[in-house]
């Protein structure tokens, strides 16, 4: 159990330092959706070592959750590029004080 | 159902529904107010506004009658108690007070109103079920629903740029969060193999009652358990908007159409605080690790952020964001407290938060409403002469968030202090007292600029000669009425008579503990 996790646990870093150091939304989301991802596994792998089945409920949530999150996620970058016509992240620099 | 005398005579599943039957009711009057959309004639009017009225008024009347009963259905997934019913009424509340701001703003605007309103009450409900889920799976899809409503409600004004990408900053770090929280349930999962809080609770009891925690046997859990609390922790910060998390707050708070943002203010606030304060109370004081050090850090920074930013920023939605932030420390310094005291202390806080917020945020409505005026703390100038009572109110309610006696804010400041001090947090008290006193200058400055003659030329950036007329009297909605009259009449309500909240918040807080 403990290798499952601990490949999740770089799953999950690899998502997070996406999700800070990309500037394109979609590569943003792709990495949004690695760490959600990397949860589901570590999920997995718990409730297969302690032969339980709640883990593997959680995960199947997950996964509608995520692609729930998904829909709106294109949602906004689709309105995003309209008023803007790209999709950097660095152009969402509207709103300051 | 609610009036079988006996709760024995139910089978499981007729129990288990008595528990969310609020959610229930406003669930079903959200897809009502949806359905609407298929009737071109019946969304056009104000349908929506008076049917997601009523279905708040139902709710708040099928939470009243439960009231006192102690339900724990769904295999434990769901509780209902008085906790509950406190929050519920606070959530429900703030709810009410959105739907009542955003007539007037929705027809000036013009934008379609029946999703927009089925989603305010898609977000209550979700804010409901997030107060009165007991498992981790409830947890995560509570606050996932809960956020999912609130980046379409931000993003919801059509073309208007600064509302997409608020929409667009609040998702990433939103979604980035609930990852956080997500993962941080798998390592809480994986050390104690239960994903009900009870069952985490019992569990982690039985292993320090073994004194297993600290020795060889028990630090693979200990070091499991407390890198997933901290996730965990983090992911919850970004929902309260503490310091180091804050980042989306302004942001959003600025973008969104304005009665979300007194949604986003209170009710996700409210709800996040809540589920916090249960799992706190449940699992966080076992022997693992100090967690009130880094919930002191969070809160001293919260606060000296949150009250610096406010008093640089010059626009008024942005300002009340960043002392949100600030108000978000100081309620925290509640759950540090700890014990009953603390955490009642930390309800009535956030009930007296929510009047206030509310109250604010619909006179923020109003002025922008009345386009005149826009959003530039600025061009507040001289409105306390043109309109006397809604200054006099937004004065009110500045004065109350920044504790000055008499209101409630300042019962609630009390009751959160004082629960500090008694668990010997001098220091935070002192740092906290020293920030209101730094934050009642920024509060001030903006009733002094009410009452100040309107001495700046009126062409700068506005158009116009009518600048200065102003809006008759008779154009304010009376939604936004009504709720600046509740919001004051509560505010001082409960700074008068804080005995009759106190004694239902301690009776609330007094359920977490009751398994």
């Amino acid at each position: 159990m403990n290798s499952y996790l601990i490949v999740a646990s770089i799953i999950f870093s690899i998502g997070t330092l996406g999700v800070i150091i990309r500037k394109n939304l979609i590569v943003v989301f792709m990495s949004l959706e690695l760490m959600f991802n990397s949860a589901n596994l570590g999920f997995v792998a718990v409730s297969n070592h302690l032969h339980l089945i709640s883990g593997d409920i959680f995960v199947i949530f997950v996964i509608v959750v995520a692609a729930a999150e998904a829909a709106i996620a294109l949602g906004i970058a689709i309105t995003f590029y309209r008023e803007k016509g790209t999709i950097d992240i660095d152009k969402a620099n509207e709103l300051k004080n | 159902m609610h009036n079988v005398p006996s709760i024995y005579g139910m089978n499981l599943l007729e129990k288990s529904m008595l528990g969310i039957i609020p959610e229930t009711v406003i669930i079903i009057f959200a897809f009502i107010v949806l359905f609407l959309t298929f009737f071109g004639n019946l969304a056009k009017g104000k349908n929506s506004y008076y049917l997601s009225l009523i279905g708040i008024g139902f709710s708040i009347l099928y939470v009243l009658m439960l009231s006192g009963k102690n339900i724990y259905g769904f295999y434990g997934s769901v509780v209902f108690n008085s906790f509950e019913v406190f929050l519920f009424i606070a959530i429900l509340f703030s709810g009410l007070f959105t739907v009542l701001m955003s007539k007037d703003y929705m027809e000036n605007s013009g934008m379609p109103a029946p999703e927009y309103y089925s989603l305010i009450l898609f977000g209550i409900s979700a804010m409901m079920f997030l107060v009165s889920s007991n498992n981790l799976i409830m947890i995560f899809l509570a606050i996932e629903f809960m956020s999912i409503s609130a980046y379409i409600l931000t993003g919801y004004i059509k073309g208007n740029t600064r509302s997409t990408e608020a929409a667009l900053k609040y998702f990433i770090l939103g979604a980035f969060a609930s990852a956080f929280l997500l993962f941080g349930s798998v390592f809480i999962y994986a050390s104690t193999g239960h994903l009900n809080l009870y069952d985490i609770h019992s569990f982690l009891g039985n292993i320090s009652y073994a004194g297993l925690i600290n020795k060889s046997g028990g630090i693979g859990i200990k070091i499991y358990i407390s890198v997933g609390l901290v996730l965990f922790l983090v992911g919850l910060a970004f929902k309260m908007s503490l310091f180091p998390f804050h980042s989306w707050t302004p942001d959003a708070y600025d973008g969104a159409p304005t009665p979300i943002t007194s949604f986003m203010a209170t009710g996700i606030k409210i709800a996040a605080f809540a589920i916090f304060l249960r799992i706190y109370s449940l699992i966080y004081n076992f022997n693992i690790m100090n967690f009130n050090d880094i919930l002191w850090l969070l809160a001293v920074f919260s606060m000296t952020f949150g009250n610096i930013a406010a008093i640089l920023s010059s626009n008024i939605k942005r300002l009340l964001a960043y002392s949100s932030i600030a108000q978000a420390g100081y309620i925290l310094i509640g759950v540090i407290g700890g014990g009953l005291y603390g955490y009642s202390g930390t309800l009535f806080y956030l009930l007296s938060y929510v009047f206030t917020t509310a109250g604010a945020f619909a006179v923020v409505v109003i002025f922008e409403n009345s386009d005149l005026i826009s959003l530039d703390i600025k061009r507040y100038s001289g409105i306390g002469y043109k309109y006397p009572f809604i200054a006099a109110s937004m004065s009110f309610f500045l004065l109350s968030f920044a504790g000055i006696p008499v209101t409630s804010v300042f019962m609630g400041k009390f009751y959160v202090f004082s629960s500090a001090i008694k668990s010997g947090y001098n220091w935070l008290v002192v740092i906290a007292l020293l920030n209101s006193a730094f934050a009642a200058f920024y509060y001030i400055k903006i009733i002094v600029k009410m009452y100040m003659p309107d001495k700046e030329p009126a062409s700068s950036s506005l158009n116009s000669s009518s600048d200065n007329l102003g809006i008759t009297h008779g154009v304010i909605d009376d939604g936004l009425m009504i709720t600046i009259i509740i919001c004051l009449i509560l505010t001082l309500f409960m700074g008068i008579f804080p005995q009759i909240f106190i004694n239902f918040a301690n009776n609330s807080a007094g359920s977490l503990w009751r398994i």
